[in-house]
């Protein structure tokens, strides 16, 4: 029902996990730092992003913490942990090797 | 799940408001920062927010998922289950109430017995590492009897064995009078409670220096429970006097509650064993010939079976210069407050359990019954559920939640019950126990937190039983047409439904069955006569034998006393076995020794010669014997004038009762010679007591009163009850430690006395299984007839008659009625066919009456009726169906 249907499945963690690679950042700033970066091809459903969030929170690859926003209200930021940037490395190569295949197969099949 | 994750979901589970709430603000400050972008690009407040607002979509959704990626869903659900059944029992009280009360009886059943075992096999003593405590077993290789260990030998044990780090001797189970109430009294050697490594809660603990040889202190120390009974937790007790047998005892210590000194009820007092003279006025003087159980705490690193060979091995290495010389074989068994062998008394309540247990069994069948039917009623709500999206599984679980939380009520009112149960009980016994059996150390057990498990874990289990079929009914419909408001086929459970009347049928049968077997055996046996004259006759034991003289001349003074003899030894204690040898080969024969009067006191007949003459004594070469081995002697002639040589043995023989009454009594220590006598006379056979298994003797001697270690057999007139109290005020001011005077009565009652307790048991098991049984019946019934009205209208418009409605309905119950009936009165034949074939089969042949057809009819045609009155009034109801008004709802 509110799932998108245009992110490959799977793809919302790789997203945020390399989003957070760069420094803390808090929900909205993560969506809106995908969208841009990906010049608006990629929008993140709101209702996904949050239950991503906890998601990897519960499987420690990153970790929360109250701080001061931008609006002077506070906010809850997140930060890569050491076995979430192990994670990433594991899924970024494991995406090159899919695209990979598939561009090959799309170009020569 | 990593650590991370349990952390958190504890978290969320703890602080579950705090999680919410940051849950709430994270969310909004995503909208209100969407917004605040928007505004800068140009919106208005109002507009901007309600565009961010519809991009980010629901909230309270988003918050679902996150909810669930937390896991604390599982919970979640749980909780909104509880409130769910919570709002259903609101709907349908009546039918929670049902629940509950049906399966708190059921439970109030099986917590009472559990109860009652508790403190026997599960209730561990407090005492520290109470694994190291073992006691040291001695049997006689011969016959497995017990032959204990002396203090000297114990002393020699301490002394010479390595494998305990230390041991005590007690001597436990000794009565004594203090202010006419019995207190019980365990003797022990002064390292008793450094031993166990126990300190009393107040003052302090018996000391070696107590126990000493010669000059040990006069002192005890108070059991918690002796505290409670005969000082009422009087804080200022240390350094009062206790009498005993008219010496003082200073009180210098009370342990605290839940020790028990590794016995399972535990005395009233702990005594040094050297005053052992001073308790048991008897074994003055003896001191060092009285058994003592040994207890140790074993040695560090030394295994169970070590201990055991090295203790053997010196057994066997003693000197030879030990009394007891015959062989043994030793044993160490661990010791810990509880019953010795758990696993044979969990076997003696095995039966108990399976009856007991049949009450639950019946309760849970009704109630699944009752689901049953409510499942039908409930089809509609449940189709909805299923049609929104719940899955069957969801709704099962929804429902067992609701069982559960009517259980876990149940377990509370089944705790109740048994209390109750059990109050009631122990005072029904206590008022009918006879009071001349002696101290009779009845209580209320405790209930622990073993009992409130045990409860926890039957009411789970009972659920299992009755409500996960009625479940798995009620969610295999079709939601589509279960909303059209069509009752599905597979829904209704007429095969589940019979099976479970069925099943109470056969356990009313079995318990009621046994109920009528009991009842008719104490019919008989409280008009079996034994031979001996029980109506008027007391014993009286003389125990002090300074006191001998002034004793006899106080019973032959007292006016209630009509007529009384020697008895050797006491009428109830275990008989000597001797061989007999009238020149045909030797004939085991038991015998006691009397005086001449014995015969008149007990109305035994003497049928040919006569009794002894009162120069006739000890070592005077005549005897009386039974007819029996008048005949087995010398077969065809009458006995008297023949003479036979008399050879004593070693053995005892035992009474073969199920009781034992007057455990204290020992055998006849006085060993006769072999010698040569002549029956000067034959007394009659007579049958003796059942259930105790005490007979007569075989052979008779002749002995007086003045003769030590002779009881008193006296005939009282007037009441025989009112006689053993004056006689026991008398007796008592000549000897203060006069203990029991028992009448026969007594003992002859108490086979009736058992067999009633039987009965009530078994009655009152079998009437609630009934009760339940029958209410069951009705309902199902009630409620079948009420959904089938539209069928039966459409019978009835169709011309079957009223009378052939009553019997369509009836006979819906018979068959599952008649099968409980066969399964019931099959098992109870089958089960007594079992018990003959035991070998203590011919023994309780005797007492219960087990192949009686009379209770199995009876029974069963209580059964018939009763579930036949019960299915009358809705199949009644069936045929009052008016078919023109049915027709017209349709």
């Amino acid at each position: 029902m509110t799932r998108t249907p245009d992110l490959l499945p799977g793809t919302l963690d790789l997203l945020i996990l390399r989003t957070l690679q760069k420094g803390t950042l808090h929900g909205w700033a993560i969506s809106e730092r995908i969208q841009q970066i990906s010049e608006d091809v990629l929008q993140i459903n709101q209702g996904s992003l949050y239950p991503a969030l906890h998601r990897l929170e519960h499987q420690g690859w990153i970790e929360a913490e109250w701080k001061v926003s931008e609006l002077g209200r506070r906010a809850r930021y997140y930060r890569l942990t050491a076995s979430g940037r192990r994670q990433l490395a594991i899924e970024a190569r494991e995406w090159d090797r899919m695209t990979t295949a598939i561009g090959r197969v799309m170009k020569l099949a | 799940m990593t650590f991370n994750d349990l952390k958190l979901r504890v978290r969320a589970l703890l602080r579950p408001t705090r999680v919410e709430q940051e849950l709430d603000e994270e969310l909004a400050f995503h909208i209100e920062r969407e917004a605040r972008k928007l505004i800068d690009e140009g919106m208005t407040p109002a507009a901007a927010r309600r565009r961010a607002q519809s991009r980010f979509g629901s909230t309270a959704l988003a918050a679902d998922r996150c909810r669930d990626e937390r896991g604390t869903a599982l919970i979640d659900d749980a909780l909104r289950d509880v409130q769910y059944a919570l709002r259903t029992f609101a709907r349908a009280p009546l039918a929670a109430l049902t629940i509950v009360v049906t399966v708190a009886i059921g439970l109030g059943a099986v917590a009472v017995l559990f109860t009652v075992l508790n403190p026997l096999i599960f209730r561990v003593d407090r005492v520290p590492d109470i694994g190291e405590m073992y006691s040291v077993d001695r049997t006689r290789t011969a016959d497995g009897g017990p032959s204990p260990m002396t203090r000297s030998m114990f002393e020699a044990m301490r002394a010479d064995t390595h494998v305990f780090t230390d041991a005590y001797a007690s001597v436990p189970d000794i009565e004594f009078r203090v202010d006419g109430r019995t207190m019980a009294a365990t003797l022990v050697s002064g390292n008793f409670f450094q031993v166990l490594r126990v300190s009393p809660a107040i003052g302090r603990p018996l000391m070696p220096v107590d126990d000493a040889h010669a000059g040990g202190n006069a002192v005890i120390v108070l059991s918690d429970r002796g505290w409670e009974r005969h000082f009422h937790r009087d804080p200022n007790v240390l350094g009062r006097d206790v009498l005993v047998n008219g010496a003082p005892f200073r009180i210098v210590g009370v342990t605290a509650a839940g020790f028990r000194g590794l016995e399972e009820g535990g005395p009233d007092v702990w005594a040094p064993l050297s005053q052992l003279g001073q308790f048991r006025p008897a074994d003055r003087g003896r001191e060092d010939s009285v058994g003592v159980d040994v207890v140790g705490r074993l040695a560090p690193g030394v295994s169970k079976d070590t201990a055991r060979v090295q203790l053997v091995a010196w057994d066997s290495n003693r000197s030879t210069d030990t009394v007891d010389r015959r062989s043994t074989t030793l044993d160490l068994l661990p010791r810990r407050g509880t019953v010795d062998q758990p696993l044979e008394t969990i076997a003696l309540f095995a039966p108990l359990f399976v009856a007991f247990g049949l009450i639950l069994l019946i309760g849970c069948a009704n109630v699944a019954n009752l689901l049953l039917a409510r499942g039908v009623a409930r089809q509609r709500e449940i189709g909805i559920r299923l049609s929104l999206g719940a899955s069957r599984r969801r709704i099962v679980r929804q429902l067992m939640t609701e069982s559960v939380l009517l259980a876990l009520t149940a377990a509370a009112g089944g705790y109740l019950i048994s209390r109750v149960a059990l109050e009631g009980a122990v005072n029904w016994a206590l008022r009918i126990v006879p009071v001349d059996l002696g101290n009779v150390n009845l209580g209320v057990p405790a209930a622990d937190w073993r009992v409130a498990v045990f409860l926890v874990v039957a009411a789970v289990v009972a659920t299992g039983f009755f409500a996960l079929m009625p479940a798995l009914h009620a969610t295999a419909i079709d939601p589509v047409r279960s909303l059209r408001g069509e009752l599905v086929k597979d829904a209704r459970p007429g095969r589940a439904r019979n099976a479970l009347i069925g099943v109470q049928v056969f356990a009313s049968a079995l318990l009621l069955i046994c109920a009528a077997i009991f009842l008719r055996s104490a019919m008989a046996s409280a008009r079996f006569e034994p031979g001996l004259r029980t109506a008027d006759t007391v014993l009286i034991d003389i125990n002090s034998e300074p006191k001998r003289a002034a004793m006899i001349q106080a019973v032959a003074s007292d006016a209630t006393v009509t007529a009384y003899a020697a008895v050797r030894p006491q009428l109830l204690a275990p008989l000597r076995v001797a061989l007999a040898d009238a020149g045909a080969g030797k004939t085991t024969v038991v015998f006691k020794s009397v005086s001449g009067s014995y015969f008149e006191v007990l109305g035994v007949p003497i049928v040919r010669g006569r009794t002894f003459r009162p120069w006739e004594r000890d070592q005077y070469p005549v005897a009386i014997v039974s007819e029996s081995v008048a005949r087995a002697l010398w077969p065809g002639r009458s006995g008297v004038g023949e003479t036979f040589r008399l050879e004593p043995d070693s053995a005892v023989r035992r009474p073969g009762g199920f009781l034992t009454v007057n455990p204290g009594a020992a055998a006849d220590e006085g060993v006769v010679q072999a010698r040569m006598v002549t029956v000067i006379g034959v007394a009659r056979d007579v049958p003796g007591f059942r259930v105790t298994g005490i007979k007569e003797a075989g052979v008779f001697l002749p002995t007086g009163l003045d003769v030590a270690k002779t009881s008193i057999v006296a005939r009282v007139q007037g009441d025989p009850n009112l006689a053993r109290q004056t006689l026991l005020e008398h007796l008592t001011t000549v000897d203060p430690n006069t203990g029991k005077i028992v009448t026969l009565r007594t003992i002859a009652r108490l086979e009736t006395f058992f067999l009633q307790v039987a009965f009530m048991v078994s009655l009152i098991l079998g009437a609630l299984a009934l009760l339940l049984t029958v209410s069951g019946l009705f309902s199902v019934l009630s409620y079948l007839v009420e959904q089938r009205t539209r069928e039966i209208g459409v019978r009835m418009a169709l011309g079957a008659s009223a009378r052939r409605v009553t019997q369509l309905m009836l006979a819906q119950t018979t068959r599952p009625v008649m099968a409980g009936l066969i399964a019931g009165a099959g098992l109870a034949a089958a089960l007594a066919t079992v018990v003959l074939a035991t070998p203590a089969g011919a023994l309780i042949s005797q007492i219960v009456r087990l192949t009686d057809p009379v209770p199995y009819l009876a029974s069963l045609g209580v059964i018939v009726a009763a579930c036949l009155s019960a299915a009358w009034i809705p199949a009644a109801r069936a045929a009052k169906v008016d078919p023109m008004r049915t027709l017209r709802q349709e």
